[in-house]
């Protein structure tokens, strides 16, 4: 195990309405086994120590599977790792030396509440909008009732991985959250169960995004480069195919 | 008081049926009328929400976390059981009941595991119907794994990540009623407190966790499923929010709670690596299939493990239980890695861990075949420790990982305060001394989906539907205890972090209330624990205010709860001198030197009630009855 | 109205009209790369060429107010998206880097889509606004051995082949399609047609510049 020690610039935001500023930070020694949110924790415990207001971010699994965390590192959402969320990541990535400017997600769907958090339950709104199967407890039928070809089963299952962590938004120059909607619409689409209400679901679910202030797509493919779960962007136009045959041929409005 | 399970007559098969039939229904113009409180949206929490909200109450749901998605059910991996027989391997109903019985050591009620096993394959059309991708057979059939040393085929999964999925399902649900407005979902809200009016559950005071706000809401029935109480320990593999704080203040308002020390330690997650660990990883159990489980012969040896010769290495698992070897179950395994490290044989630079070696199976199959069985749990592994397995053993140690005790429930889900229902892994009901592998998720959905929906009514057909408000004078005196608490914690501003207490009593579990326990060690845990206790309200500092976000003031509202839930952990360990399920009692123990347990005294749960804040915990048992199943010892020699 | 209007309410509506107005835009681009390389063939085909084309007559206009209306169409859609864009993230980071999905054609499509608007209009002054009496060589000779001028025509058909990179490949993801089999082939695709539209194009002001026979 080795240490090292880095430089820290962390946005510091009381709240939503106040002014926000990068705070520099000396991380003091740092092991290069620790995961980045526990570089944090030992930061916040200093803080705590000396009286001043720990860095709030959000967390709770640690394990790369609730979307909880993220931060933007150098840039990067979740830091520089492919398909690691920032619970993920380790220090070793880094040398000592490093600069590490950490700032929250933005984007205008996503509301800073302090520091680090923010409030992305622009995300739920949009499943709100028509992510789901309409089907009431009970009465479903058996469950091998309907075969399901293993590659169906298999892509749905790779849309069906989204951890709903935002960083897609975060990442992308639009702040679009396409890749979020994308991979929900993927995911039923793909599914004979989600087949009857398909045309709603993109239709409903396209206006949702639109109307709380998301940007557009303009393929530029950052969401994929930086989604920890590496959610192709293969959905996003099935998404567009999906809203495009709703909206140009079917019944819907 | 007496405890009363009100599990229904007649032959077990027929228990459910009878109940559903002998249940009171609530008409359909009636449940309107009705508010009914959630807290919590896992499996257990969502799945209720919705399924209630779809029978027509009108539902309030709250979660710690900013989205009902992120609960900790989420991080489940392995799968769901359910007695489907889709294998045609033998297995039914009755087989997955015995075994879940079985596998909880003979300490649970027989009536609730047979319901649990009688629903499970409604679970899985159920969410095959909402969308779940479960692993399929080219065919397009269904695919099931053998899970938990189980003799049959019957876990369901989705790659690795069953739990997200289930819980996707269950918070697709829960949002289709949302949109519908039937559910009024309310995130960082956390609950501080229970309101009671005429020894009813009416009610519940949250903070809200952005604004600091106390907040409070009234309804006809509050449902808990606040998920289990693992991180007492600190270290777990249980989410960082993860708490006992609803389940301990209903539990001080009157709900009793039963067998909190039954605690499961799972023996593959990763090891320890340093004083600033967060959180533990689990590793898959299946790992133990291939990988041999080793630590030095001689205590103290530091050497990297390529250059320990074979004949210097200790296979005590194989040396110990030849027929079993590395797959004895889950507590023999732990208990026998925290043994070799406390004889100091421990490895890595903790000296807690020991190795699971793989070097062999690599050496027979082949590198290709091992990586193919094992390789992204490898790569997990080399994520988080930056060694990969298949170039040298993996270090393994155990970890505590999910809590079998919860609030006490009757076979309608109610706990002894009448209007107060408990789901999922907050309540006792189903696993008995140890929970067998890919059955949490099963329990969580079974309460949600298909109980809940329908012993509830048993409880609102007795009471007035008339408006519930928050006028009440009991509210304001709740939520003015709530704020009082905060106001207290925040005037300390002592010299130690939360973290840094939290940690401390944290080992005291650890070595005390673990997976090994004696009277002695747990005597002293208990002269320690309230030490620790006066110390964290003499010492510990919380910067910031309470009308704010302030994450330091959440954990230690909820760590303030673990010090004196603690307390009744260890007493309740204290008080069942027999080995069962997961732990041993060191007292209690065969010749060969292997858990002993003792039906003719613990055939009971034991539960505990609340008497105030000076006075000792009332002990009640509740006598369990096998007419079904006939208790059996465990061997795995 | 309707159908178009409702595609305007929506990102993904807009964008298919982008890609609907690009696609068009790419195929008389097509055509007017091959009319243009003609001119390869030398001066009495370019000029009867151009000749036949103008006899069209009525045609031609009507193809004319198509193309101006297409043009219309990307601009203004390519505006708003842009707008709308910048407005969905009010407050930047303050370190910019990229994951490496974007690619500098897409990093830049608006900024390229402007010089091409530009382009078009001296494009048109030159060519179209014009005396039409003035055989086509002589008024390519004319303008493009002016450097400033022929500079001014690579600068901005570089631009249009950045453009064409990115937007040749994403107007087919926008209206849908992207095959994990054919994706990769759609991508190069896209670049050798912008490698090839912009080449061809560039030879014109190149070879006026630098060969005393180009349309002599
Ligand atoms: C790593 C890991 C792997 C596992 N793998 C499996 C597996 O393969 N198979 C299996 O069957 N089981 C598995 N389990 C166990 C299983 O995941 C859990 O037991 C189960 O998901 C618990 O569900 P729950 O709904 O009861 O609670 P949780 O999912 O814990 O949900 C609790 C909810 O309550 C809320 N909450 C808590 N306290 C408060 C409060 N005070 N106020 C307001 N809200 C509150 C939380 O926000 C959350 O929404 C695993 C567990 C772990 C840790
Ligand atoms: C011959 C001329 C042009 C051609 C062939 C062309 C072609 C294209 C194509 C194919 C796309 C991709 C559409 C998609 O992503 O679905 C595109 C996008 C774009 N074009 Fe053009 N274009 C031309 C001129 C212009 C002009 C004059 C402008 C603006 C002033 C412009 C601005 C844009 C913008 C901003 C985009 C990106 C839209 C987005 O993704 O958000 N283009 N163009
Ligand atoms: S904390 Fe759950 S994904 Fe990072």
């Amino acid at each position: 195990m080795s240490k090292i020690e880095l430089t820290l610039k962390i946005w510091r935001q009381a709240k939503s309405d106040a002014p926000g500023r990068l705070q520099t930070y000396a991380s003091g020694p740092i092991s290069t086994d620790m995961s980045f949110l526990e570089m944090l924790d030992v930061l916040n415990e200093r803080l705590t120590r000396e009286g001043e207001e720990p860095v709030a971010f959000d967390h709770d699994c640690r394990e790369g599977i609730c979307g909880m965390c993220g931060a933007v590192v150098n840039g990067h959402p979740h830091g520089p790792e492919k398909e690691t969320t920032l619970c993920q990541l380790h220090m070793r990535h880094f040398k000592d030396g490093d600069t590490l400017v950490i700032e929250p997600f933005r984007a205008k769907a996503y509301k800073i509440e302090k520091d680090l958090v923010v409030d992305r339950s622009s995300l739920d709104k949009m499943i709100i909008s028509g992510g789901f199967v309409s089907v009431n407890t009970g009465g479903a039928p058996d469950a091998n009732g309907i075969p399901i070809p293993q590659k169906n089963a298999e892509e749905a299952m790779d849309a069906a991985a989204c951890i709903g962590c935002g960083a897609c938004v975060a990442a992308c120059p639009n702040a679009s959250a396409m890749l979020f909607v994308a991979a929900k619409v993927s995911h039923l689409a793909l599914l004979p169960q989600g087949q009857p209400e398909q045309a709603r679901r993109a239709l409903d679910m396209v206006r949702e995004m639109d109307a709380l202030g998301f940007g557009n797509c303009s393929n530029e493919r950052e969401c994929e480069a930086a989604c920890p779960k590496g959610i192709s962007i293969r959905n996003i136009a099935r998404l567009n195919r999906e809203f495009l045959k709703a909206a140009i041929f079917s019944d819907e409005d | 008081m007496k405890l009363d399970p009100k599990v229904p007559g007649g032959p077990l098969a027929e228990k459910w049926d009878k109940h559903r039939f002998d249940s009171k229904l609530v008409n359909p113009a009636n449940k309107r009328k009705f508010d009914i409180i959630v807290v919590g949206a896992g499996l257990a929490g969502a799945s209720a929400s919705a399924s209630l909200a779809e029978l027509g109450y009108n539902v309030k749901t709250f979660c710690l976390q900013d989205s009902p998605r992120r609960a900790h059910s989420i991080a489940a991996q392995g799968g769901i059981n359910a007695a489907k027989n889709y294998q045609n391997d033998g297995d039914s109903i009755f087989r997955l009941f015995y075994d879940t019985i079985k596998g909880g050591d003979f300490r649970a009620r027989e009536a609730n595991v047979y319901r649990l096993a009688q629903v499970s394959n409604n679970i899985i059309d159920q969410c095959v119907a909402q969308g779940v991708p479960f692993a399929r057979e080219y065919g397009g059939q269904l695919a099931n794994r053998s899970f938990g040393g189980a003799q049959v085929s019957r876990t369901f999964y989705a790659r690795g990540q069953t739990g997200q999925q289930l819980l996707l399902g269950a918070y697709s649900a829960l949002m289709r009623q949302v949109k519908k407005g039937k559910v009024e979902m309310l995130s960082r809200r956390e609950m501080l407190d229970l309101v009671i009016i005429d020894g009813q559950a009416r009610g519940i005071v949250t903070r809200n966790m952005l604004t600091g706000g106390i907040e409070t809401h009234a309804a006809h029935a509050v449902v808990l499923a606040t998920g289990g109480y693992g991180n007492a320990y600190f270290l777990s593999t249980n989410a960082m929010g993860s708490n006992v704080t609803a389940a301990w203040r209903a539990y001080k308002k009157g709900a009793c709670f039963a067998n909190p020390c039954f605690v499961q330690i799972h023996p593959t997650c990763i090891p320890v690596h340093g004083s600033y660990q967060s959180k533990l990883t689990l590793m898959s159990e299946s790992l133990r299939n291939d990988g041999r489980v080793w630590v030095p012969k001689n205590p103290g040896d530091t050497r990297p493990p390529a250059e320990i010769p074979e004949a210097e290495r200790d296979y005590y698992l194989e040396n110990k239980y030849p027929s079993f070897g590395n797959l004895v179950p889950r507590d023999v395994a732990s208990r026998n890695a925290k043994e070799q490290c406390d004889l100091g044989k421990g490895v890595g630079s903790t000296r807690l861990a020991v190795y699971l070696d793989f070097s062999e199976a690599i050496n027979r199959d082949g590198a290709s075949v091992i990586f193919q069985k094992y390789g992204n749990l490898f790569h997990m592994y080399e994520k988080i420790t930056a060694a990969n397995p298949m170039h040298e053993p993996m270090m393994i140690f155990p970890a505590v990982h999910y809590t079998m005790g919860g609030l006490w429930v009757d076979y309608n889900l109610m706990s002894t305060i009448p209007g107060l229902f408990v789901l999922g892994e907050a309540n006792f009901s189903d696993h008995g001394a140890n929970r067998l592998g890919a059955s949490a998720l099963m329990q969580g959905l079974a309460d949600g989906y298909f109980i809940i929906p329908y012993t509830i009514g048993n409880y609102l057909a007795t009471i007035s539907s008339k408006p519930n408000d928050t006028g009440h004078q009991a509210f304001r005196q709740t939520a003015d205890d709530a704020t009082e608490k905060i106001s207290k914690l925040l005037s300390i501003k002592g010299k130690k972090t939360v973290d840094e207490i939290h940690r401390e009593l944290g080992l005291v579990m650890w070595d005390a209330c673990g997976m090994a326990r004696n009277e002695e060690g747990l005597q002293k845990a208990l002269d320690k624990i309230p030490a620790i206790r006066d110390e964290f309200w003499q010492n510990v500092t919380i910067p910031g205010s309470g009308q704010e976000l302030n994450q330091s003031l959440e954990r230690a509202g909820r760590v303030a709860d673990f010090l004196e839930f603690a307390e009744l952990m260890v007493v309740d360990a204290l008080s069942r001198k027999e080995s069962c399920g997961c732990h041993l009692r060191e007292e209690s123990q065969t010749e060969e030197n292997e858990a002993k347990r003792d039906d003719a005294n613990y055939s009971h749960v034991s539960v505990w009630e609340y008497k105030g804040k000076d006075s000792s915990p009332e002990f009640h048992k509740e006598p369990l009855i096998f007419e079904n199943v006939q208790p059996s010892q465990r061997s795995y020699k | 109205m309707g159908l178009i209007g409702s595609l305007y309410r929506s990102s993904v509506g807009k964008k298919s009209i982008m890609a609907a107005s690009g696609l068009l835009l790419s195929l008389f681009l097509l055509t007017h790369m091959l009319g243009n390389s003609v001119s390869f063939l030398g001066r009495n085909a370019f000029n009867t060429y151009a000749e036949r084309l103008h006899s069209l007559g009525v045609l031609v206009y009507i193809f004319e107010i198509g193309l101006l209306t297409l043009f219309l169409i990307h601009i203004i859609t390519g505006i708003i998206l842009y707008l709308e864009n910048l407005q969905a993230r009010p407050a930047r980071y303050s370190v910019n880097t990229s994951e490496g999905g974007r690619s500098w054609g897409s990093r830049t499509m608006p900024y390229t889509g402007v010089i091409i608007l530009i382009f078009i209009i001296v494009h048109l002054m030159n060519f179209h606004f014009t005396d039409k009496s003035v055989p086509v060589a002589d008024l390519v000779r004319e303008l493009l051995s002016s450097p400033s001028l022929a500079f001014f025509y690579i600068f901005s058909l570089v631009a249009l082949a950045l453009h064409l990179s990115h937007g040749f490949w994403s107007l087919f993801q926008s209206i849908g399609f992207n095959h994990e089999k054919y994706n990769p082939l759609l991508m190069k695709g896209a670049l050798v047609f912008s490698i090839l539209m912009g080449t061809v194009f560039i030879l014109i002001p190149v070879l006026t510049l630098v060969s005393r026979s180009f349309l002599l």
